[in-house]
């Protein structure tokens, strides 16, 4: 399989008062492409983070100190500040959580689609306009001719994602990153957004890298998850895999939280403890003041666990997990 | 379930946004429901179905177009609303409006029976020369019918007012009677309401002295025990420093003495709780000799009034509690201290540039007169109450988390004891980690003091182990309203359905049982909502009736409404 997408050892800082913190430590995963790969994690994780390394869209104080990201055989640390426009759509298309804010306002929807088919495929205005109303079409959207004539204001929520989607997708790039698309939408939309990306996976030759916080959407998406806390991976596997066997503490307790609309008896276990800043300093597994089983193993509070592959494409980074 | 108090009851609630000149948003259409205390009434719908605007229009935040809504969870000596005696004084004028209506439209009744003759005269004539005429005439008879039919509702209207607020003794002869029978109530109510407040002035003195007490007796300890530390953060030196304050102020005062004056009001509060519940006796004396009269003679006000079902739904109306429509707008104020809001976002309902100590103590600052020591005590009281820390007081809202802030919130809305919250997607903007810490502690403090939620979500994950009720709405109107076990077990409503089957599942795609459909479409506009059922646009199950009848709202089961026609069929067979 080709793979679209490798991150190999990302370490990125953020500079807050002259100090150095870590956000990221040795994240390693990859995306091939025609999958779908979900990161999940509580916010603060570095699960956004991880998007804006790819993007190169740091904030000034944010530094990526070492490690690749490979995207179609060119490591994209290494590519300057003028040369990552090249990329940045073309190859690799972003949606955001919020549609309203991903548009702009005073601009018809036709003109932002044409305009960013026109630049990355070098069209001419009629083509573009073409190229636009099919990949509506695709996305589903009735009658695209008006929509294109139409300003974001007029559309709900859930044709304006669609609308990114179509508009992403028109430049046809090798990775699609999509941040929490449909945390903003109602339930119901959301099942036609996640529908809608399923459907199109099999036909956009690309990668979809999926961030969320929400494990049913994960089932609902994802071909292979990687779990983040506190700037970690703790947690890596199929889908498969990571719903019927999870390994690591996190990841079963983040599943215990959520309330299953299945079950019929359902008993809260919130994860205990809150979130650690990043400016905290955790000695050994980050993860071991909140963790239920931390007692079991002396080296928790010691020392930081290595990643092991418990089978094959499942890994795990838990003492316990050996 | 057994036999609960009601806590509020809505009554066809309406809330209409004026959007335009004769173009109104309709975001709330005849919701009707009881909550009952102690209980979580949950209220799950897609964004714009209006859950929002009833939890406001609860709380009169909003005011309702139409509709009532009374809370029974005060008593009405406590809060003496002037609504009552306004009602009171408006009876014999309620009575004789309807009257007046009734036989007003007794006349045009008259009057359209007599143009139907004429109209069925040519009609037997045949007289095609008199068209003219009879269009005329047919105008005429339909304007009556519809003036008639406007009297006579205006009549039961009339009614409807009055027996809010004595029942069917609306209709008795003897209404003058009745009236100052009522008034001597009020009267009774209004001074039970000021030993009430001599009372509650008295108590506070009294538990000041208490906190003061346990102050002297514990604050050198309290001295000592930071003192022994090595080293204090910030929020530790702010507390030594209070902590000093506190010991310079009570080093005046003179624990025995103390101990005396608390002696001495004990006997004059309990003297008061007897006066009390004497004035309460007197007041119910009052009220049984007015309801004797309930049943004898009634006046033929309306051709209705004679039927003792109508009476019967007349005496239903009689309101025990409060209509907090009627309440002046202090009134409302005193009693939103027993109604609280939590919201969505915590960062949002906080100030940025006040400590949270200061935002808690703010609402005793408010809403008591508890001494400054008092309300400090308090707040910190609280913060432990919500899983926070004291020394939270003195940090400011950057410093907190999400949840942190959402415990804030709640410490705020419990700050004042009420007995209900309506929590408007209180957990929706946090990680589902703290989304369960936030849902127990809820769950706790709800058993610990028993209240009464009213949580509006959209995730039916949370409603379904959170919430003892669940209504689900649809574009301002109810769909279906069952304990969330009966409706997940019996879903009837075909949105109901169609929103469980787009909730993510923790299930993996392939092992997944359910149809794989998906609800199209869009909520439509509340504006000009759909004709008929406001779900049939979407409706995989729309029959023609959908389209053209709005559906009632009906017991399909046991407990369990559901306003759907799919239903009423089968009820008529």
């Amino acid at each position: 399989m080709e793979k679209v997408l490798d991150i190999q050892n990302l370490h990125a800082t953020f500079t807050i008062q002259k100090k150095d913190y870590e956000v990221l430590h040795d994240i390693s995963f990859s995306i091939n492409r025609n999958e779908t790969v979900c990161v999940v994690g509580e916010s603060g994780c570095g699960k956004s983070v991880t998007t804006l390394c790819i993007m190169q869209l740091l904030p000034n104080n944010g530094k990526i100190q070492s490690g690749k990201i490979v995207l179609d055989g060119t490591d994209l640390t290494q590519v300057n500040r003028k040369e990552i426009r090249k990329y940045r759509g073309k190859k690799m298309g972003m949606i955001f959580q919020e549609p309203m804010t991903a548009l702009n306002p005073l601009l018809t929807i036709g003109y932002q689609m044409r305009e960013s088919i026109m630049l990355h495929r070098g069209l001419k205005k009629k083509e573009a306009n073409e190229l636009a109303i099919s990949y509506l079409q695709k996305v589903g959207i009735a009658n695209p001719e008006s929509r294109l004539k139409q300003y974001p204001f007029q559309l709900s929520g859930g044709l304006r994602q669609r609308i990114l989607i179509a508009m992403v997708l028109s430049v046809q790039p090798d990775l699609l990153i999509a941040d929490e698309p449909t945390t903003a939408l109602d339930v119901t939309i959301q099942k036609q957004v996640l529908t809608l990306l399923n459907d199109l996976k099999k036909d956009m030759n690309a990668g979809i890298l999926f961030i969320t916080h929400d494990l049913g959407v994960v089932a609902e998406i994802a071909d292979r998850v990687v779990v983040l806390y506190a700037g970690r991976k703790v947690e890596e596997g199929t889908t498969e895999q990571i719903f019927k066997n999870p390994k690591h503490p996190y990841t079963i307790g983040l599943m215990n939280a959520v309330p299953n609309v299945d079950l019929d008896e359902f008993e809260i276990r919130p994860i205990p403890g809150t979130f650690p800043n990043i400016t905290e300093d955790i000695p050994g597994c980050r993860f071991n003041p909140r963790c239920p089983r931390a007692h079991e193993c002396p080296l928790c509070v010691k020392e930081a666990p290595e990643t092991v592959e418990v089978e094959p494409g499942h890994l795990v980074a838990c003492h316990l997990a050996k | 379930m057994t036999e609960e108090k009601v806590l509020i009851k809505a009554r066809k609630l309406k809330k209409y946004f004026p959007i335009a000149k004769k173009v109104n948003l309709k975001a709330v259409e005849d919701v009707t429901f009881n909550i009952y205390e102690g209980e979580k009434f949950g209220v799950v719908g897609e964004s714009g179905c209006g859950k929002s605007t009833l939890g406001r229009v609860i709380l009169q935040l909003y005011p309702q177009t139409s509709g009532s809504c009374v809370y029974h969870g005060k008593s009405i000596q406590e809060l003496n609303p002037k609504y009552i005696q306004n009602e009171i004084n408006k009876l014999k004028e309620y009575q004789t409006k309807a009257t007046k209506f009734y036989q007003d439209s007794l006349q045009i009744d008259a009057k359209y029976e007599e143009l139907m003759a004429q109209k069925a005269q040519l009609d037997s004539e045949g007289n095609a020369n008199d068209a003219k005429k009879y269009d005329k005439i047919s105008k005429q008879t339909a304007k009556l019918a519809f003036d008639s039919k406007e009297l006579k509702k205006n009549a039961s209207r009339q009614l409807r007012e009055g027996s809010r607020t004595v029942g069917s003794l609306i209709c008795c002869a003897n209404i003058e009677e009745i009236q100052s029978l009522f008034t001597k109530a009020e009267e009774e109510v209004k001074a039970a309401h000021e030993c009430l407040n001599q009372y509650y002035a008295l108590k506070n003195k009294y538990d000041e002295n208490e906190v003061n007490i346990h102050h002297i007796k514990t604050v050198d300890n309290d001295i000592a025990e930071l003192k022994a530390k090595e080293k204090l953060n910030e929020e530790e030196e702010y507390q030594l420093a209070d902590l000093e304050d506190i010991k310079k102020k009570v080093a005046a005062l003179n624990i025995d003495s103390l101990n005396k004056e608390n002696a001495e009001l004990k006997p004059k509060l309990e003297a008061l709780e007897e006066e009390i519940n004497k004035h309460h006796e007197v007041e119910m004396s009052y009220r049984d000799k007015a309801f004797e009269y309930r049943g004898k003679n009634i006046l033929p006000i309306t051709e209705r009034t004679s039927d003792p079902e109508y009476l019967a739904k007349l005496d239903e109306n009689y309101e025990t509690g409060i209509n907090l429509n009627k309440l002046t707008k202090s009134e409302m104020r005193t009693i939103r201290r027993d109604m609280q809001m939590i919201f969505q976002d915590p960062a949002a309902s906080l100030d940025p540039r006040q400590s949270i100590g200061k935002a808690i103590e703010e609402v005793f600052e408010i809403n008591t007169n508890m001494p400054k020591r008092v309300r400090k005590e308090k707040t910190m009281e609280l913060l432990t109450k919500v899983g926070l820390k004291r020394e939270h007081y003195y940090s400011y809202p950057h410093a907190l988390s999400g949840g942190q802030k959402q415990r804030v919130g709640i410490a705020r809305a419990i700050a004042l004891d009420p007995s209900f919250i309506v929590l408007d997607e209180a957990v929706s903007a946090l990680d589902v980690s703290v989304q369960a810490q936030i849902l127990q502690l809820l769950e706790d403090l709800s058993k610990e003091k028993h209240l009464t939620y009213f949580f509006i979500t959209h995730d039916l994950g949370v409603v379904k182990h959170f919430c003892d009720r669940i209504m689900v709405m649809y574009l301002g109107n109810v769909c279906e309203l069952a304990p969330s076990k009966e409706l997940f077990a019996h879903r009837l409503h075909p949105y109901t359905e169609s929103l469980l089957d787009s909730v993510p599942r923790l299930t993996i795609r392939k092992d997944r049982k359910d149809s794989g459909d998906v609800l199209q479409g869009e909520v439509p506009s509340a504006i000009n909502p759909p004709s008929g059922c406001p779900f049939h646009t979407r409706c995989k199950k729309c029959m023609d009736i959908c389209k053209a009848e709005k559906p009632k709202y009906i017991e399909a089961r046991p407990n369990h409404f559901v306003a759907c026609h799919l239903y009423d069929h089968k009820e008529g067979a």
